[in-house]
């Protein structure tokens, strides 16, 4: 398609102007064509999927009937006054706070002490990351064996000396959304840890021995100079943790399935279950509307917040 | 950053490293060790193999996984050419308009995926989770892919044009050699979302024949029941071909699962 484009435009070189205005236009029907591609999928597939979803939001429909009665808002209305939905949001609130917070200090510390003077570094750097590019679904049946009544995780802390610590993790609605903030930990820690790694060896070192020479001990320099020269690590690992917990489904249906009762409902499995297992198509459009949005305005956030730290 | 390295603090760093590493250590030894609990590892594994279709969800996953890479792979490299090297009206609009799906899960889209795949008969069609994937993927690949993209100098352009080289063949010829890095990152991001993908799979293709890797612990537990060690020994035969893609790669999964989160 270019070449012929090309030709074309070297065949008539009359006066300089039209070529020149001729091949400009040429040249952006070129990039127009080489953006169709992607263009079809994101607007095709997303752009089309987000406002179907708005339009088959405002129907009380079972996916089936012809003929569905429009509810305009209804749906929305209906969310609001939805007990099931405003626990979802505290449970990924809850899921979010302790899976962000651990995971960074925990990506952070390992990233010191493996900055340290370790054998097999190498070694310990893969270990950690090794769950990172592990499936969620094998690491979740994996875990719903672990975290049995009699499962590997109770013989850990019986070993410890911490039985009475010992749940059953996924049958005790008190625990299970702790255990599903564990399984999450166990994999993305160690994308903090890489993160903050490759933040580490940007510090500048003489800032290091500065502060050292001024007689500041190892937890004060890390206190007062490293942790708040990552500052932009930080920020990214809390937005991407943030909605990394408002997507998270494979681990929340594989575990727990939401369960026991809705002890562990998350948006997405309830999105699941209204619209796939019982057919309320219309109220799981809108409910997925809402979890778009709230996806949306944390990127925006993200980019808002990109853009500040960029020019500060 | 520790000072000295003293005897004593390489032993003290040594065993609080050991400490740290050990609550993903354990699970990952575990998840090896229960597979060859039971009837024996040799059963286990040569059941996985002889008493289920695994060779075929295999194959299935490969194909989701090619497809995807290979669609993700052309439209990110096009967009990302013309939106990082060529001038037209609307490119701030465009990019920025495929900025938006950045986050957006595919979740969040299954009512109109699932009556958009039923209106185009695609269930029990590698497309449509090929298809849904890509459109999830392709934001941010075309975002690093486009910012790699603007880094390389526009001389080098300017001569392939001047050399009478069509934009198309400067694309293939300039472009895409100078851009390995991210083009590496680009197929590894892809291999690794389609690898995984657990949702899509679920919701398109029922047919077992047609099904995927990541549905294997549920095929299981309905036709096996509690025959764990099976179970893990089929966990760890779909988990090994990512692992050692990544001890193999593993620069390469790092920065493409961070490149992300830097950029």
């Amino acid at each position: 398609m270019s070449q012929t484009v090309m030709i074309h435009s070297h065949q008539r070189p009359k006066s300089a102007r039209p070529v020149s205005t001729r091949r400009r236009r040429q040249r952006e029907l070129t990039a127009y064509l080489y953006l169709l591609p992607a263009l079809l999928a994101v607007i095709g597939i997303t752009y089309f999927g987000v406002l179907y979803n708005a339009w088959i939001s405002t129907f009380d429909w079972n996916g089936i009937d012809p003929d569905p009665e429009s509810v305009g808002l209804g749906n929305y209305l209906k969310i609001a006054g939805d007990p099931i939905f405003w626990s979802a949001l505290a449970h990924i609130a809850i899921f979010g706070a302790i899976t962000v917070a651990v995971q960074m200090a925990f990506g952070f510390s390992l990233a010191l002490v493996l900055g340290g003077p370790i054998r097999g570094r190498a070694v310990y750097k893969a270990i950690v990351f090794i769950p990172v590019v592990l499936a969620p679904a094998a690491v979740s049946t994996a875990f719903r064996q672990f975290l049995r009544p009699d499962g590997q995780v109770n013989d850990v802390l019986a070993a410890l000396g911490l039985g009475g610590l010992q749940h059953a993790w996924i049958a005790d609605p008190d625990v299970a959304l702790f255990a599903l903030a564990a399984v999450n930990i166990f994999q993305w820690t160690g994308f903090s840890f890489i993160l903050y790694q490759a933040a580490l060896s940007q510090i500048d070192v003489n800032h290091l021995e500065a502060a050292q020479l001024d007689g500041a001990g190892t937890w004060r320099t890390i206190l007062h100079i490293v942790i708040p020269q990552l500052r932009p690590t930080h920020l990214t690992l809390i937005l991407m943790g943030v909605i990394g917990s408002l997507k998270t489904f494979d681990i929340v249906f594989l575990i727990t399935g939401g369960g026991p009762g809705r002890s562990t409902e998350f948006l997405t499995t309830y999105i699941y279950k209204q619209s796939i297992m019982q057919f309320h198509v219309g109220y799981g459009a809108a409910l997925s509307i809402v979890l778009l949005g709230l996806a949306l305005l944390l990127t925006v956030v993200q980019t808002r917040l990109y853009k500040l730290e960029k020019e500060a | 950053m520790f000072g000295r390295s003293t005897r004593r603090s390489r032993i003290f760093y040594q065993v609080l490293a050991t400490i740290m590493v050990a609550p993903f250590a354990l699970p990952l030894f575990w998840i090896v060790a229960i597979s060859f609990e039971g009837a024996g590892a040799a059963a286990n594994y040569a059941a996985v193999f002889t008493q289920t279709p695994f060779v075929r969800f295999l194959f299935n996953s490969l194909v989701i996984s090619a497809g995807t890479i290979a669609l993700v792979f052309a439209c990110t490299m096009l967009a990302g050419y013309a939106l990082g090297k060529l001038r037209f009206a609307g490119r701030e609009l465009i990019f920025t308009a495929i900025l938006a799906g950045l986050m957006l899960p595919a979740v969040g889209l299954i009512v109109p995926l699932f009556i958009m795949v039923k209106q185009f008969g695609l269930f029990n069609n590698y497309l449509a989770v090929i298809l849904p994937l890509t459109a999830v993927l392709l934001p941010m690949t075309i975002l690093l892919t486009r910012n790699f993209v603007i880094g390389i100098p526009d001389e080098l352009l300017d001569a392939a044009r001047i050399d009478g080289a069509t934009t198309f063949g400067t694309l293939i010829r300039i472009v895409v050699p100078l851009s390995r890095p991210i083009i590496a990152v680009v197929i590894v991001w892809a291999f690794l979302n389609s690898w995984n993908e657990f949702l899509l799979p679920l919701l398109f293709l029922q047919e077992t024949s047609l099904q995927a890797v990541t549905q294997i612990p549920t095929y299981f537990t309905s036709t096996y029941g509690s025959d764990v060690p099976k179970i893990f020994a089929a966990l760890v035969l779909m988990c090994l071909p990512i692992v050692v893609a990544y001890l193999a790669f593993q620069s390469f999964f790092e920065r493409g699962l961070t490149a992300g989160a830097l950029k």
